[in-house]
């Protein structure tokens, strides 16, 4: 596996304990804005795709997709106007990481993306935060408004003749604007339900016209590849997976918090050493690795490098990041019940496996959480999972099924025991 | 004491006010097309009247060009929007799966009691409009709730139902 | 351009840049020997891409695709019949059924509901759900024409395409979100536009059903029978739906030429004047006492035959006004030329008048006349001339084919200038004023009541057939003037004939060079352009 851990592995957050890091001027204090400055006098965009393409860096939005591959299909020698969107959506439960980027690094986000639009040939970026973070899109409204007037963005952007404009959206609470065709539509002022590809986004995305959506972290490691060079970036994380990330850990943990480490950390690693292990002498039961869209894993995987790579051969993967701990007091079914209520909430509705599969799953959890479950239930619950699977206009429907999938594939004692003993034999833990 | 978010008092209920269209003129030319602005509208609005009830939509409609059927059926999609009147405080809880691990649903439960509704409902006077909601980003944080615009993170029962007290 | 591709191992040539649906319905093959089944996808709808059910096997992709999103490439191995196509579709059509109320007994859908259909096809009668179903209102108005039953809806979205895309008054949306998700219109606007109960018909299944034709006959009971909707020029094609020799209700007849797959609710509506209780029932003839009484048939020529023949006696051709109606088949007209010949008068002598109403660009047409164009095309003159002979006196006896002249734009219902006259003499389907003055009436047949040809507003020639048999006794025009002809012992009418509206299109060809070729036996069910036109 090789992970490569040199000097700096907290680029992101390395002064998000300072406050006037929020600042422009304590930003510019750090070596901000230079990057860009680099970019954009002396960089040719088909040069920066290449860096980027070179760094390895891959999207942090969840999908894990190249970015610099992302970037080059931008269509060439076309003057419609083409946009950037800087996705903010940030719903998925157990990731928290945007927020903090957002709220402790405004600036580090719009030079991210300033790079990027240089890149592509952007004129203006939506910068789409959920409706929700109201602190985030304070200090981001003031960090543009802040970068504009010291020529960041605006018309002539650093003395160069590029000219750049951040448009910040606020979202009206739907996590399905998360994936990136529900954000473009909700962009326009309609319902966030996805559309169907083909076409992508780069060559019809907001308005119609071409577009790149990034995730914010994904924007955030731009200008530190741009500094940094694509060797010293590919140096931090595995071979596949390179630079850091910031886990987002939660549940039964003593320190629950965000960690910015290397991709390839081990699981054990972040749940032990960095958010100091089960509080109470308590053993941990499992740990979803990735926001509540992937497969738990049990604590006896618990050894597996946070990266795709390695991730996927456990049938699972790394999304965003987003760690959930969870004791040997945890309900299973419990869990089940919770993440299916949430997908049946927030399915936009178009796709039929989507539309009822969420709520047929859900219906068959609560039945056999309150001990009403018969056997057959928790085929038919996997075959609904498999039904919904890969056969939708987006891959929520996928999200839906997997974790209900992992469910079974490692706690299926869970259900056995409610459906033998016709009631859950858990008695801590949270009421439904 | 925490101060009321919304809904502010409307000089004449259910009229958007000349600033709000104004900043919503504002907010069109940001787009390549006026309706980009719609959910920053609605926002605006209901922060001003509280809800898009049918007649704000029809206005809404009509600054925006378009249908109001098309105008209910995106408040209709989103969470934050609302058809109808809440209570003057909006008090979200975060059960989502992280949260309910630090104890997210016991609190909903516990502040349920309290307040004598049931997520959802608003209490009699009008004063809290209690709801659960997914997650919101707070994870690490939790068990915690949300109160119009303001997080309240690492929230115990007690505190939590000081902080309703407290509220107007 | 054009492009081969493969389905189930039969090779196609379809035009590039479709998509595999609509290349199969370009084929003429979609449900008709490869079965795709579909809820979202319509012929004449945007692409919706939602229900996931027409889900097929693409050689070289490794994930199910949906057809009706589908282009079509050269070369292309299309498999709509394998295992795992199979599987697909059974689980949709299971996840569709698990908060499907099972109402089939009591709904109006039921022996048209495509739910039902593919589920008895694809073998998946319910689902094995056992938790309870969504419940949702059972009874929503929608407009003054439409009713919704949520709880039945499957969300295909056709109904909201529509009324986006074919009004384009966009009355309804989806409110709400996910499994809470409904069909709705805004509070008081409600779906109301000349087309609204089209999405009955494009509904899928039975969530959306007419005020009208709701639980009126349960739809096994009905012989649709093809037709043309007599409301207007534009002569949509229809089904009528008959039961125990009445017509029960129109609906759309896809013709890509005429009227795609929509009609107008006036036209659909326009069944109703074949039943209507304002028909005229049987021949009358007006008594010494002034008053219009029942008679034969026989009677009512002789009456007929004698008011004519006075008149020509007295003035010649020239003392006879003729009206042509633009209701009648082109064979009933052609009769009515014959009979002028026979009279010594040029066709364009007689006028006809036309009823005219609201049009839009989408089908209505200003003309109400289901004939209007052949009328014209047969020679028929206007018919204001016909009315200036009566009133300068040159002509004594009106022989009228239809009331169209009562209409605003003639004698706006003022029959008075028509009462010196020595006769009237009518052919009609409905009471009117102008029957109140008539000295012999005839009942004729509607234009679904007998075998013939309509000319559209396009031009384009249209096969009629009777749909029902009147209960009581009426002729076609065609067959009167027939019957008069040889009362009066015209020339060319001296051999007792029998009406046969086959011989008679047949030689529509021959009398007039834009019938070349064209006649009920030809015109097939979709119809043929006249010569020199190009509908
Ligand atoms: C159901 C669903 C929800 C998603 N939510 C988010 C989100 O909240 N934030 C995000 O950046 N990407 C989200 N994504 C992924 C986006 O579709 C998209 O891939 C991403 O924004 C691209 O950015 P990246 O390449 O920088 O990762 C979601 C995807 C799906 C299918
Ligand atoms: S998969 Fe679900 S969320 Fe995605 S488009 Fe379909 S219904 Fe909407
Ligand atoms: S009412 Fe009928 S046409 Fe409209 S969405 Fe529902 S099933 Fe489809
Ligand atoms: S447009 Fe004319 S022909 Fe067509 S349905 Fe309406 S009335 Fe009948
Ligand atoms: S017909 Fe293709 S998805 Fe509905």
């Amino acid at each position: 596996m090789g992970l490569k851990v040199p000097h700096t592995t907290n680029y992101l957050t390395e002064h998000f304990g300072d406050d006037g890091f929020v600042s422009l001027k304590g930003y510019e204090a750090q070596g901000g804005y230079e990057a860009a400055r680099k970019a954009l006098t002396r960089m040719q965009p088909e040069k920066l795709i290449e860096l980027v393409k070179d760094s390895g860096l891959q999207g942090r939005g969840g999908a894990g997709f190249p970015t610099g591959l992302k970037w080059s299909f931008m269509p060439k020698d076309e003057d419609r106007p083409r946009f950037l969107v800087c996705n903010a959506d940030e719903s998925e439960p157990g990731s928290f990481k945007d927020r903090i980027l957002l709220e402790r690094g405004p600036h580090q986000l719009i030079e991210g993306i300033l790079i990027a639009a240089w890149a592509v040939g952007a004129e203006k970026t939506f910068l789409y935060i959920r409706g929700e973070y109201s602190e985030p899109a304070r200090v981001m409204q003031q960090a543009i408004a802040e970068a504009g007037e010291s020529g960041y963005l605006g018309q002539g952007a650093m003395g160069t003749n590029f000219s750049h404009e951040v448009v910040l959206v606020r979202g009206g609470g739907a996590y399905i604007c998360g994936e990136e065709t529900g954000l473009l539509e909700s962009l326009e002022g309609k319902k966030g339900q996805p559309r169907k590809k083909p076409p992508y986004p780069a060559e019809f995305g907001a308005f119609g016209m071409p577009t790149t959506v990034n995730n914010v972290e994904t924007f955030c490691h731009v200008p530190h590849i741009v500094r940094r060079g694509a060797e010293w970036f590919r140096g931090i994380g595995t071979e596949k997976s390179p630079g850091t990330t910031i886990f987002g850990v939660s549940g039964h943990v003593v320190r629950p918090g965000l960690y910015e480490l290397p991709l390839g950390t081990s699981l054990e690693q972040i749940v032990f050493g960095h958010a100091g292990g089960v509080p109470g002498g308590r053993e941990i039961k499992g740990v979803i690795p990735g926001g509540m869209s992937m497969p738990i894993l049990p604590a006896a995987e618990l050894d597996v490098p946070m990266a795709n790579e390695s991730l996927r051969e456990r049938q699972t993967m790394l999304g965003t990041g987003g760690i959930m701990v969870m004791d040997d007091t945890t309900c299973m079914v419990r869990v089940g019940c919770v993440i299916a209520h949430f997908f049946r909430d927030e399915s936009c509705g178009q796709c039929t496996q989507c539309r009822e599969g969420t709520g047929w799953m859900e219906k068959i959890l609560n039945r056999i959480e309150r001990g009403a479950g018969e056997e057959g239930d928790l085929e038919i619950l996997l075959d609904v999972s498999a039904k919904m699977e890969g056969a939708t206009i987006c891959a929520f429907a996928d999200a839906a099924a997997w974790p209900i999938q992992g469910l079974l594939r490692h706690f299926r004692d869970d259900f056995e025991m409610h459906l033998r003993h016709h009631r859950c034999p858990f008695h801590e833990g949270f009421r439904l | 004491m925490v101060k009321a978010v919304k809904p502010k008092k409307a000089a004449k209920s259910g009229a958007i006010s000349g600033a709000t269209r104004k900043r919503i003129a504002e907010e069109m030319q940001k787009f390549p097309q006026k309706r980009g602005a719609l959910l920053e509208a609605l926002h605006l609005v209901q922060e001003e009247l509280g809800c898009i009830a049918p007649e704000t939509a029809r206005e809404l409609a009509e600054i925006f060009e378009m249908r109001a059927v098309e105008v209910m059926e995106v408040v209709s999609f989103y969470n934050m929007f609302h058809a109808a009147p809440q209570g003057r405080h909006h008090v979200h809880v975060c059960t989502n799966l992280p949260c309910s691990l630090r104890g997210g649903r016991s609190l909903l439960r516990r502040l349920e009691e309290h307040l004598g509704i049931r997520a959802g409902e608003t209490t009699p006077d009008g004063r809290i409009t209690l709801g659960r909601e997914e997650c919101l980003g707070a994870c690490a944080y939790a068990p915690m709730l949300r109160i119009g615009d303001t997080y309240h993170e690492n929230l115990g029962v007690e505190l939590a139902k000081k902080l309703l007290d407290s509220l107007e | 351009m054009t492009v081969r591709i493969t389905v189930d191992g039969a090779a196609y040539e379809v035009e590039e840049g479709r998509t595999l649906l609509q290349a199969l319905d370009d084929l003429g093959v979609l449900m008709n020997g490869v079965e795709v089944p579909h809820y979202c996808w319509h012929p004449k709808l945007s692409i919706d891409g939602s229900c996931r059910l027409c889900q097929v096997e693409v050689e070289g992709v490794p994930k199910l695709q949906i057809a009706c999103d589908t282009r079509v490439t050269d070369g292309m191995v299309v498999h709509t019949k394998s295992e795992r196509v199979r599987k697909a579709r059974e689980g949709v059509m299971e996840l569709l059924l698990v908060n499907h109320p099972l109402d089939c007994p009591i709904c109006d859908q039921a022996g048209e509901c495509k739910l039902q259909d593919y589920a008895f096809e694809y073998g998946v009668q319910h689902s094995r759900s056992r938790e309870p179903r969504r419940a949702l209102e059972k009874r929503v108005e929608l407009g003054p024409t439409i009713v919704l039953d949520q709880e039945r809806c499957i969300l295909c979205r056709r109904c909201v395409r529509f009324c986006r895309e074919v009004p384009g008054t966009g009355e309804l949306v989806v409110e709400n979100r996910g499994d809470r998700s409904v069909i709705a219109a805004f509070p008081g606007a409600p779906l109301d536009n000349d087309y609204s109960m089209n999405v009955a018909d494009i509904c899928p299944v039975g969530a959306l059903t007419t005020k009208d034709f709701r639980f009126k006959m349960r739809v096994w009971f009905l012989d649709e029978l093809p037709g043309v909707c007599t409301g207007c020029s534009a002569g949509c094609n229809i089904h009528a739906g008959v039961a125990n020799n009445r017509v029960y209700r129109y609906v759309p007849r896809r013709n890509d030429a005429v009227n795609e797959t929509w009609i107008c609710d006036a036209g659909r509506m326009s069944y109703r004047e074949i039943g209507s209780a304002s028909r005229i029932h049987h021949p009358q003839v007006r008594g010494a006492d002034g008053r219009l009484t029942a008679a034969g048939l026989g009677d009512a020529l002789a009456v007929a035959a004698a008011r004519l023949r006075a008149a020509i006696e007295g003035g010649g051709a020239e003392a006879v006004a003729v009206l042509a109606s633009p209701h009648a088949t082109n064979e009933d007209l052609l009769a009515l030329r014959r009979f002028l010949a026979a009279l010594g008068a040029p066709p364009e002598s007689a006028g006809v008048a036309v009823p005219t109403g609201a049009s839009d660009d989408l089908l209505l047409r200003e003309e109400k006349a289901a004939n209007a164009f052949g009328a014209r095309a047969l020679g028929f003159g206007g018919a204001d001339a016909v009315i200036e002979r009566v009133r300068s006196g040159a002509a004594r006896v009106l022989l009228a084919l239809g009331h169209d002249i009562l209409a605003p734009a003639h004698l706006r219902g003022d029959v008075s200038a028509l009462a010196l006259l020595d006769g009237v003499i009518l052919l009609d389907t409905h009471r009117s004023a102008l029957e109140r003055i008539a000295h012999v009436v005839f009942p004729a047949r509607h234009a679904l009541e007998k075998l013939g040809t309509l000319t559209n507003a396009a031009g384009r020639v249209q096969r009629v057939q009777p749909v029902v048999e009147p209960a009581f006794a009426a002729w076609s025009e065609g067959e009167i003037l027939l019957r008069l002809g040889e009362a009066l012992a015209l020339p060319g009418f001296e051999e007792p004939a029998a009406w046969d509206p086959h011989a008679v299109s047949k030689s529509l060809g021959e009398e007039l060079p834009a019938f070349a070729g064209i006649d009920v036996d030809s015109v097939g069910h979709e119809g043929l352009p006249l010569r020199g036109e190009s509908a």
